[in-house]
C-alpha cells in the first residue's frame, strides 16, 4: 500500500468522526454544516470506492467520481431510515453509522466494478461475425 | 497516439486494446504531457476559452442586486431580470462552444462552462430570495418535521391528503432529518431552496459518464449535458425525493450500462469500422458471476431508490425491462432482483398506497387522455403562465425533433448507443397506466431527457472532418453545425428563461404570508380543518398529521364554477358537523396560483373571497397584504 492510499484511506475514515465532532458547535455555523454535509454527501461512496488500485481501465476513476455521490446518499438514506424504522433516530446515531461503516469500508479497497477490472472475459477474443444490438 | 490533438475525435478503424479509446486519452496522459507548461492565456485559442467565463461571471454577478423579485407581475421573473443576467448568458453559450473546439484536449473547460451554466440560471432564487422558492417545498419541509417530531415511521396511520405515502416512502426525508439535526438549523426551509443546485452539481458526472458510454467525442458529452440542463424545465429538482430519486437511478443505469454487456453479444460493434466516429467503443463483456456481484453492489442504491420514492423503482424497472429486449443487456436477473426489492418495499412500508393504486389501475389503464394531461388541465392564464406554457411545449418539440434527426441521420450512434434511446422512450408507456396526481406528463419528460439530450447533441455535433458516410458532404455538414449550434444553443437557453421562470410569482411565498399561515396552523387545535382554495401556498401542510385539510379547487373545472357562484352553499354540506373548528385560509400566492393555472377564472379569486367575508357564515379572524383568514360559524345545534 502506498502511502498516499493510506492517507486516503484515513482521511475518509476520519472524516466521519470529524463531521460528528462538529455537530457539537453551537448553532448552524459553517464550521458546523459544511463537515457534515461534505461528509454525508461524499464520504461513505469515498469509501466504498478508494482506493482503487492502480491496474483500472481507463474511465475508472470518471466512474467513481461520478458514483461518489449518489453511493453516498443512498447509504444515508438507508440509514436514517433504519435508524427510524428501529425508533433509535438522532443525529448522533445517523452520524456515527455511517462514520462507522465508512471507517470500516475505508480497511478495504475500494470496490473495484467487473468491467473496470482487468480481468474482463473475451477482452482479447476475436468478437462473432453477426448482430448484436 | 490519440491524445493531445486539437480534433476531439479520432475515429480509429482498430479496436483500442481497453475499451473506451476517449477514456484512455483523459485518463492516461503520457509522461510528456505531465511535463506541464504555463499556457500563453493570451493566445487567441486560449484567451477566447477563458474570458467569456470571466465576462460572464461578471455580468451574473453585476446583474443579482437588479433582481427585484419582491414586485414581480404577470410575467414572473422574465421582466425583473436585468439585461445583464440575458447577457451573461449569451456570453457563457459562446464561451461554451468556442471550448468545445478544444473538448478534444481540455475537456474540464466545457465542464466548467456547463457548470457555470447550471449555477447561472438556478442560483438567482437560491441566493436572493428571503424564504422558500416552490410552495411545495414547504409541504417537503413539513413532513421532514413531522418525522422529527414523531420520531418515528408512520406508515399505516391514514393522513388527510394522502400525506401518510411520506411515512411510506420515507428515505429523502429522513435522510433530511438527519441533515437538519445535524446542520444545527431549525428547519429544512434553511437550506432547501439550494436543492436544484445540489443535484445539478452531483448530477453532472453521472451524466457524464452515461454519455461517455456511448460516446468518445467530449464535444458531444458535453453538449449534450448542456442541453440536459436547458432542457430540464421542469422543476422537479427542488427540494424532493424525486429529484434525488432521479440521481440514483440514472446512477444504476449506468452502472448497468458499464458492467452488464453480456459475452458475444456486442457483435459487429466490438469493430470500430462499424461504429460512429463518435461513438465509444461497447463497454467490455462481463461474466455472470460478475454481473451478479455487480448486482450486489447496486442492491443498495436500488434499496435507497425504493425507500425514496414511489414511482421511480417502476420508470427503473420499465427502463431494465426495456434494455432486456436487447441481446447486449439481457440480464433477466438484475431485473427480477429490481423488481423482488421493489414489491417487498411496496407489499410492507408501501401497502395502503399501493393496494389503493392497484385498485386506481382499474379506471385509469388505458386512460391515455387523461393520463397525460398537466394537472387538473385548467386553461393558463396571465402573459408569464401562457408564455411559460408555449415556451414548455416549444422546448419539448424542439428536443425531440433534434433527437429525431439524430436517430434518422446518424445511425450508427444510434446502433451503439441504442440502449440509451431504448431507456429514454420506455417510461413513455406508462401514460397508458396512471396520472400520477396529474404529474405524469413531467416525469415521463424528465426520465426521459436524459437520453433525449445526448440524441439532441448528436444532431448538432457533428462527426469529426472526413468521417461519416452519408447524401451531405462533411464540409458541408461541419459548415452548417457550425452556425446551427451556437444558434440552438443560444435559443434553448433563451427559452429555459420563459419555460423556467415564467410562473414565478406562483413560486416566490413572501415571509408575511408565510407567517400568517404559520401562526394559524400554530394555534388552531387538533383535528381543525383547513380549507384554502388550492394546496399551492407557503406552510400549507404545517401540521399535517395533525390537521385536516380541503383545497376546494382542486376539482374538475366545472365543479369550480357552481362552486364560484354560491361558495357558502356549495362548501357548507361538506364541512365537519362535530364542533371541530374550521378555518378558510386565502392567501396571495393562492390567487396567483388559481388564476395562472387556470383553476378560477379572471377575478375568481376576488369574488369567492368576498363572498366569504361578506357571508355571515365565516367571520374574518386575521388578515394582511397578503391574506385572509376565516373561521366557519357552525350554526348552533337545534
Amino acid at each position: 500500500m502506498t502511502l498516499s492510499q493510506t492517507h486516503v484511506r484515513v482521511t475518509v475514515a476520519l472524516s466521519g468522526w470529524l463531521a460528528l465532532a462538529a455537530t457539537a458547535l453551537p448553532g448552524a455555523s459553517p464550521a458546523r454544516w459544511i463537515p457534515v454535509l461534505l461528509f454525508v454527501t461524499l464520504g461513505p461512496g469515498f469509501a466504498l470506492l478508494y482506493p482503487q488500485p492502480g491496474t483500472l481501465r481507463p474511465g475508472a476513476r470518471l466512474e467513481a467520481l461520478a458514483l461518489v455521490a449518489p453511493l453516498s446518499l443512498s447509504f444515508g438514506a438507508l440509514m436514517s431510515t433504519c435508524l427510524f424504522l428501529v425508533h433509535g433516530f438522532s443525529a448522533t446515531a445517523f452520524l456515527i453509522s455511517l462514520a462507522a461503516f465508512s471507517t470500516v469500508a475505508c480497511a478495504f479497497p475500494g470496490l473495484p466494478l467487473p468491467a473496470a477490472t482487468r480481468g474482463a472475459v473475451e477482452r482479447t477474443k476475436r468478437a462473432k461475425p453477426g448482430a448484436g444490438r | 497516439m490519440q491524445q493531445r490533438v486539437p480534433t476531439p475525435v479520432q475515429g480509429s478503424k482498430q479496436q483500442p486494446p481497453d475499451g473506451p479509446a476517449g477514456e484512455q486519452t483523459a485518463d492516461a496522459p503520457t509522461k510528456g504531457a505531465r511535463r506541464w507548461s504555463r499556457p500563453d492565456l493570451i493566445q487567441p485559442q486560449i484567451l477566447f476559452t477563458w474570458l467569456p467565463l470571466v465576462i460572464a461571471t461578471a455580468l451574473w454577478v453585476y446583474s443579482l442586486p437588479h433582481i427585484d423579485y419582491r414586485h414581480m407581475d404577470d410575467w414572473g421573473l422574465l421582466d425583473q431580470l436585468p439585461a445583464a443576467f440575458y447577457l451573461s448568458l449569451a456570453v457563457l453559450t459562446g464561451g461554451f462552444v468556442v471550448s468545445l473546439r478544444r473538448a478534444g484536449t481540455a475537456p474540464w473547460w466545457p465542464g466548467l462552462y456547463s457548470v457555470a451554466l447550471l449555477f447561472a440560471l438556478k442560483a438567482p432564487t437560491a441566493i436572493l430570495y428571503n424564504s422558500v422558492r416552490y410552495p411545495w417545498s414547504s409541504k417537503h419541509d413539513a413532513v421532514v418535521n413531522h418525522l422529527l417530531a414523531n420520531q418515528e415511521l408512520r406508515p399505516g396511520v391514514p393522513l388527510s391528503g394522502n400525506m401518510a405515502a411520506y411515512d411510506q416512502w420515507p428515505g429523502f426525508f429522513t435522510l433530511n432529518a438527519g441533515l437538519v439535526r445535524a446542520f444545527g438549523v431549525d428547519t429544512a426551509a434553511s437550506y432547501l431552496n439550494w436543492a436544484s443546485l445540489f443535484y445539478g452539481v452531483v448530477l453532472i458526472p453521472v451524466l457524464v459518464l452515461i454519455y461517455r458510454t456511448f460516446a468518445e467525442d467530449w464535444r458531444l458529452v458535453w453538449t449534450g449535458v448542456w442541453i440536459f440542463e436547458v432542457a430540464n424545465w421542469v422543476g422537479q429538482d427542488y427540494f424532493s425525493p424525486q429529484g434525488m430519486a432521479l440521481i440514483l437511478d440514472l446512477a444504476v443505469l449506468a452502472v448497468v450500462f458499464r458492467h452488464f454487456v453480456r459475452p458475444g453479444a456486442a457483435g459487429e460493434l466490438r469493430s470500430r469500422a462499424n461504429l460512429d466516429p463518435a461513438a465509444a467503443s461497447i463497454p467490455p463483456p462481463t461474466t455472470g458471476r460478475q454481473r451478479a456481484v455487480c448486482i450486489a453492489i447496486l442492491a443498495p442504491l436500488i434499496a435507497a431508490i425504493n425507500f425514496t420514492h414511489q414511482l421511480t423503482p417502476v420508470m427503473l424497472c420499465v427502463a431494465l425491462f426495456a434494455l432486456n429486449l436487447t441481446r447486449r443487456y439481457r440480464n433477466p436477473g438484475l431485473l427480477v432482483v429490481t423488481a423482488v426489492i421493489m414489491l417487498i418495499w411496496d407489499v410492507t412500508m408501501g401497502r395502503p398506497l399501493f393496494v389503493e393504486t392497484l385498485a386506481s389501475l382499474k379506471e385509469s389503464v388505458g386512460n391515455l387522455l387523461n393520463n397525460s394531461r398537466a394537472g387538473y388541465a385548467g386553461e393558463l392564464t396571465g402573459p408569464g403562465p401562457v408564455l411559460q406554457g408555449r415556451a414548455d411545449v416549444v422546448m419539448v418539440l424542439v428536443i425531440a425533433g433534434l433527437a429525431a434527426v439524430a436517430v434518422v441521420l446518424r445511425r450508427k450512434l444510434v446502433k451503439s448507443a441504442l440502449p440509451l434511446l431504448l431507456v429514454s422512450i420506455a417510461p413513455v408507456p406508462l401514460f397508458a397506466v396512471n396520472d400520477y396526481g396529474g404529474e405524469m406528463l413531467f416525469r415521463v419528460y424528465l426520465f426521459g431527457l436524459p437520453g433525449a439530450a445526448f440524441f439532441a447533441a448528436a444532431a448538432l455535433v457533428p462527426a469529426a472532418a472526413g468521417q461519416g458516410k452519408g447524401r451531405i458532404r462533411p464540409v458541408v455538414r461541419r459548415r452548417v453545425a457550425a452556425v446551427a449550434l451556437p444558434l440552438v444553443l443560444v435559443l434553448l437557453v433563451a427559452g429555459f428563461i420563459p419555460a423556467y421562470y415564467g410562473k414565478e410569482r406562483m413560486y416566490y411565498t413572501p415571509p408575511a404570508e408565510t407567517a400568517m399561515v404559520t401562526k394559524v396552523l400554530d394555534n388552531a387545535p387538533k383535528g381543525s380543518m383547513i380549507l384554502a382554495v388550492t394546496g399551492s401556498f407557503p406552510q400549507a401542510l404545517h401540521r399535517y398529521d395533525q390537521l385536516e385539510h380541503w383545497y376546494v379547487a382542486e376539482q374538475e373545472e366545472p365543479q369550480n364554477a357552481i362552486m364560484l357562484r354560491d361558495p357558502v352553499g356549495y362548501l357548507e354540506p361538506q364541512l365537519p358537523k362535530d364542533g371541530r373548528p374550521v378555518y378558510f385560509v386565502l392567501t396571495r400566492t393562492q390567487d396567483f396560483y388559481t388564476a395562472g393555472e387556470g383553476l378560477l377564472p379572471a377575478g375568481g379569486f376576488a369574488e369567492l373571497k368576498a363572498k366569504l367575508e361578506a357571508s355571515p357564515k365565516f367571520r374574518v379572524i386575521d388578515g394582511n397584504a397578503y391574506g385572509t383568514v376565516l373561521q366557519y360559524v357552525a350554526p348552533r345545534p337545534g
